[in-house]
């Protein structure tokens, strides 16, 4: 499927920064918060789910063309500032929020202090816990392009992939990517891409929940996701085949199919 | 103030094999430390040390000492280690270039050492701060992204230790400390003399600037050295003040030997896959992004290009200024980077005229002989000191730069 259709993409002055957002669609408000490559565009995953919700797409603080308060040092912060974010734009809540790695860590987090700002939560390749078993990719000890090719499962297969990340990069292009990575240090170098007390209260969420994970992952390790399913009480997991961290764009069909019989259930 | 001259080694560890080097593509952060040979590194001391002895004996002024992390290029990996040797081994100034002090959590510590240095030395120590390489923020997980606010807060911080009394209260964004109250202070009053070393950061040369403290220009070509002191300049008079040749340091990469053909192959050893140079090489992310082939690539240095450089480590501005231009300036090759003048090669004669050539342009009041490096063999490094000692320094001793005499510039010898 091609590309789309009815979005708009603005900044607007909103929770204290000039903020990116792109929008589209029409029904319920679905949240995505995205992760630590930023929003690349305005996905397919994203056109499909927006012939069912308004979908809207927010470049958190320090990412893509929103700017970068200094005092966002933690994944904490960034989670207040999602809350201030949506009372801002007059978001009615509770809402579907979708996060995807990083910012699956961020919603995560958000749930388990804010239960009713959510209706249901979808964590996708999430960030957040330390794995039983395998490590969390060391982002930080590659490049920028190589760390995109790792979080898919065949990248030279996958249109998406090519239009935003295999692609040859303009200077620009290249330093916002530096950008995304710089953001990403700031608030989840130590420890890791993990937090010490996520885990602990996972329990406390009480939003239906879907874990979703790339098959192929090799960016968090499936244990990560088994975390998130056997804490959460409301948790089922779906994995999606071929499909490394980035489900949604290397397998969009499969991906927007499970969300939206999640959502609409 | 008079010029000085100062001795400069890495020491370092220069027995692995090459084909390890080759092998992994990289000399630094992940080569295995297996590869590591306890006796060799033992001897390796040793050698370092006496030469550091022989230069001190020859008449230099004093020495320079370093610190590097998970790396062949330094085994030091304590400054203050280095430091606390050689005031008991040499006879002049010991500077320490330097603490990186964004990768210590506690900078008091930092303020105490050099106090004991100081005191220890009797007032020989100049205390030089760094923000340390890419490496070293990988090695010692120091998140690169706060990189110059950590060093500008532990700056403040030592500063204040050593400048007001304690006890006192330190909340900072990156430092907290209930009670800062050292029970040592520096001889030196208020404190050492302090340096700030880089790479040609410009952000660094303003800050230094701004501080009012040496910078030292670490292995840089002239002419970009001769931008930087321009930097400095500017930022000094926009401040109201003039520096002076005190405020400017430079260290170079030097093999002076019996011959001009002697001293150019002998030099080699100072473009090594351990060598600064290559150190300095390619390090902009973005420039590896931009490529359409290759992702993670390998300098030809032994440095991983993200690892010098992690994520908010430098600026774009840093990344693809003065030191792209350097790289550019030595075409990538040993001939290159004589040209450059990135190593400074020669007999006596023609090394005496060289380095006059560089006093005029860029007028450093600390002028740094890197004079041991990679795998140079103990007597050739040995001679090479004699020779800075015997002939070169004290040519140098008398000469004014033309940047104060307002005569014609020495020519560099063809």
């Amino acid at each position: 499927m091609a590309a789309v259709s009815n979005y708009s993409e603005q900044l607007i002055e909103a929770a204290g920064i000039q903020v990116q957002i792109r929008r589209g669609g029409r029904g319920p408000t679905l949240l995505v918060l995205h992760g630590e490559f930023g929003v690349p565009g305005w996905l397919d995953a994203y056109d499909q789910l927006a012939r069912s919700f308004d979908v809207i797409v927010p470049s958190l603080p320090g990412f893509g063309a929103s700017t970068r308060p200094d005092w966002i040092m933690g994944v904490h912060d960034l989670a207040a500032w999602v809350t201030w974010f949506a009372r801002d734009l007059q978001i009615a809540t509770p809402l579907n929020v979708i996060g995807f790695s990083l910012g699956g860590w961020v919603a995560a987090e958000l749930a388990t202090v804010a239960p009713q700002f959510f209706k249901k939560l979808v964590l996708v390749g999430a960030m957040g816990v330390k794995p039983e078993a395998g490590e969390i990719f060391d982002y930080f000890l590659e490049s920028g392009k190589t760390g995109h090719r790792r979080a898919f499962h065949q990248p030279d297969q996958c249109v998406e992939f090519a239009r935003y990340y295999g692609k040859e990069m303009s200077v620009d292009e290249a330093e916002q990517i530096e950008q995304h990575r710089e953001m990403t240090c700031r608030i989840a170098w130590k420890p890791y891409m993990h937090s010490l007390t996520l885990p602990h209260l996972l329990p406390a969420i009480a939003t239906p929940t879907l874990v979703v994970w790339g098959a192929h992952d090799i960016i968090t390790p499936l244990s990560s996701a088994n975390i998130y399913q056997c804490s959460i009480k409301d948790a089922r997991i779906v994995s999606i085949d071929h499909a490394g961290h980035m489900p949604e764009m290397e397998q969009s069909a499969a991906f927007v199919q499970a969300v939206r019989g999640f959502l609409i259930d | 103030m008079k010029r000085q001259f100062f001795y400069f080694s890495e020491m370092g560890y220069n027995a692995y094999p090459i084909e390890a080097a080759e092998k992994y593509g990289y000399t630094n952060l992940m080569f295995p430390n297996s590869i590591f040979d306890r006796e060799k590194a033992r001897d390796l001391w040793q050698m370092f040390l006496r030469e550091h002895e022989y230069a001190s004996e020859l008449g230099f002024d004093g020495a320079v000492c370093n610190e590097h992390h998970n790396t062949v290029l330094s085994m030091q990996e304590s400054v203050n280690i280095s430091a606390a040797v050689l005031t008991q081994r040499i006879k002049g100034t010991v500077a320490l270039v330097g603490n990186p002090i964004p990768i210590h959590d506690n900078p008091v510590r930092v303020a105490e050492e050099i106090a004991m240095l100081d005191l220890i030395s009797g007032g020989r120590i100049i205390s030089g701060f760094v923000r340390g390489g890419g490496v070293e923020q990988l090695s010692t997980n120091a998140n690169p992204a706060y990189n110059r606010e950590r060093f500008e807060e532990a700056f403040q911080l030592i500063k204040k230790a050593w400048t007001e009394p304690g006890p006192f209260r330190w909340e900072g964004k990156h430092y907290h400390l209930r009670v800062v109250n050292p029970w040592q202070l520096p001889l030196q009053k208020p404190h050492p003399p302090i340096w700030a070393a880089g790479i040609l950061s410009p952000e660094t040369v303003r800050w230094s600037a701004k501080q009012r403290i040496t910078y030292l220009v670490l292995g840089s070509a002239l002419d970009a050295t001769a931008e930087c002191r321009s930097i400095y300049h500017e930022v000094a008079q926009a401040d109201g003040w003039t520096p002076g040749p005190e405020h400017l340091g430079y260290l170079l990469h030097t093999c002076v030997m019996d011959t001009d053909e002697q001293a150019f192959e002998m030099g080699r050893h100072h473009y090594g896959i351990s060598s600064g140079i290559g150190r300095t090489g390619v390090s902009a992310s973005s420039a590896s992004l931009t490529q359409s082939t290759g992702s993670a690539g390998v300098t030809s240095g032994g440095a991983h290009p993200e690892w010098a450089s992690p994520p908010g480590y430098m600026t774009r501005a840093a990344r693809t200024g003065a030191m792209v231009k350097q790289r550019r300036a030595s075409e990538g090759t040993y001939e290159g980077a004589n040209r450059a003048g990135l190593i400074v090669t020669g007999g006596s004669k023609t090394i005496i005229q060289k380095f006059k050539h560089i006093i005029d342009r860029a007028d450093p009041g600390y002028l740094v002989f890197w004079a041991r490096e990679g795998k140079k063999p103990h007597d050739a490094t040995m001679r090479g000191i004699e020779l800075l000692g015997k002939e070169v320094i004290p040519a140098l001793r008398g000469h004014e730069s033309a940047l104060v005499t307002g005569k014609e510039v020495t020519p560099w010898p063809q």
